[in-house]
């Protein structure tokens, strides 16, 4: 089954009115569903006739569903889930994009635990709101105390963790927001995921780079105290690796400006945003 | 140090801009509309017109489509009576950041179970969960009741799995006259309703 786009409702009809001659010529804008593949009917139309079928823009008052392909029509066979069709929704990123004078993306903060993430994060949302843009943030702690409350720390528990943020920080950014995900994400592997769900550039990967030594000596939380006393297993830096990216798009604090503030390594975030066209729409 | 669950040492992260910033920021109050129904009720057809509303309002909104969810973050969950509660939970979750975010939020999803769709309500404060429930004629967009009826899918709501219609809910659309409203005339009662709650200003 095909199913089109187009501005009317539906008329369903069988293949044998297609068996004959010509079609009748159509004069207004019709809805056709073919029992058949449309590879096959447009070899059918092109067979001698003057019927002219072209894709046209459904609009939201159909009771249809809309799809632009056979394949995403029928069925999604994902392993899990079938039946499920793709729902084209009439207002787009575009359209957010454009009321909100910003284009979405993910600002992916990844470092030690102590590192200064959640600091960078509180700070970049501020520097944003004072220029009138909407940015919102996905703190690894906040969202396991909801979405995430199902999730230990475990290796496995880790990469859902991860996954499950890069799938909202997908919609966030789809949304037309600046989506500032604020996590430990230790496993390259898995941030790397989350980069592959966003188009090119709306990833974009801040490392706090900065020494487990500084981190520990920090120990904001008491975190690290605990760890060393063996209270705590498998916690990162100490008895769980944490594996550096290899092409972020931005290291802070920077060289030549080690000691940078929480708002100057703000700033350096928000000139990278200015720079790529992200601050307008 | 809060001890929750599987996840101790875990810490609440204040962050100096909140929901009223951002509301005033977007002029709105951000909320969930969760629209729920059997399939094939129009649910994501309220949802696109909705949205479309709201845009022309200047309001920003986001669908959250059950089948879209169940392609990306839901995609390991299948239809099984826990993976529904799962996938609900989830969503749940998610519509109440993008409404702590201001933006209203619209949720699409069959959700049959009421003590999911509950649950969801009960992460929502200050009544901002608004439940719109769909009474329409079946109709089979998707070619799935078929299929459910030829026993070619089980499990599937309103054959041969239950859904428990809202006791409480906000919004009931219904048909007129034995005719379906427009999508537009429905999305304009969820609007207006909006509207006389004050969603629609900051």
């Amino acid at each position: 089954m095909v199913v089109l786009k187009a501005l009317r409702p539906a008329i369903c009809c069988s293949s044998s009115i297609f068996d004959g001659g010509p079609l009748e010529p159509v004069d207004k804008a019709s809805f056709v569903m073919f029992p058949f593949p449309a590879s096959s009917l447009s070899m059918r139309l092109r067979r001698g006739n003057n019927a002219k079928l072209s894709l046209v823009q459904a609009t939201e008052e159909s009771s249809m569903p809309i799809a632009t392909d056979p394949a995403a029509a029928i069925s999604a066979t994902n392993g899990k889930a079938t039946n499920i069709v793709w729902h084209k929704s009439s207002i787009g990123k575009l359209n957010r994009q454009e009321l909100l004078q910003q284009k979405g993306c993910v600002i992916w903060i990844t470092g030690l635990s102590g590192s200064g993430k959640s600091t960078l994060a509180c700070a970049l949302c501020h520097a944003l709101y004072s220029r009138g843009k909407l940015a919102y943030v996905l703190d690894g702690d906040n969202v396991r105390h909801g979405l995430n409350c199902d999730l230990s720390f475990k290796a496995e528990d880790r990469a859902e963790n991860i996954r499950r943020i890069g799938e909202v920080a997908k919609l966030f950014a789809d949304a037309g927001i600046i989506c500032i995900a604020s996590v430990i994400s230790p496993y390259r592997k898995d941030r790397d995921a989350s980069r592959a769900l966003l188009p090119e550039g709306d990833f974009i990967e801040v490392f706090m780079n900065v020494s487990l030594q500084i981190c520990e000596a920090r120990d904001p939380k008491g975190l690290y105290k605990l760890a060393r006393a063996g209270k705590i297993k498998g916690f990162t830096g100490i008895d769980d690796p944490y594996e550096p990216p290899l092409n972020c798009q931005l290291e802070l604090p920077q060289k030549g400006n080690i000691c940078a503030s929480p708002c100057e390594m703000a700033e350096t975030v928000i000139s990278y945003l200015e720079e790529k066209g992200y601050l307008q729409a | 140090m809060s001890t929750l669950g599987n996840s101790m040492n875990i810490f609440w992260q204040e962050s100096p801009i909140g929901k009223l910033e951002r509301q005033k920021l977007l002029n709105q109050k951000g909320c969930v509309v969760w629209i729920t129904g059997l399939s094939g009720s129009g649910k994501s057809t309220l949802a696109c017109s909705l949205s479309r509303e709201l845009y022309e309002r200047g309001k920003l909104s986001y669908i959250l489509d059950g089948d879209n969810l169940r392609h990306g973050l839901n995609k390991d969950l299948g239809f099984k009576a826990e993976d529904r509660t799962e996938n609900i939970r989830r969503v749940g979750e998610v519509a109440k950041l993008f409404a702590d975010a201001g933006l209203i939020c619209i949720a699409s999803l069959i959700s049959p179970y009421r003590k999911d769709r509950d649950a969801c309500r009960a992460m929502l404060p200050d009544s901002n969960f608004i439940e719109a429930s769909l009474f329409l004629n079946e109709r089979d967009p998707k070619g799935l009741y078929k299929l459910a009826r030829a026993g070619k899918i089980k499990g599937f709501t309103g054959i041969d799995d239950p859904y428990d219609p809202p006791l409480n809910c906000e919004i009931e659309i219904n048909q007129k006259d034995g005719v379906c409203p427009m999508p537009s005339a429905m999305a304009g009662e969820v609007v207006t309703y909006l509207e006389d709650k004050g969603y629609l200003q900051d």
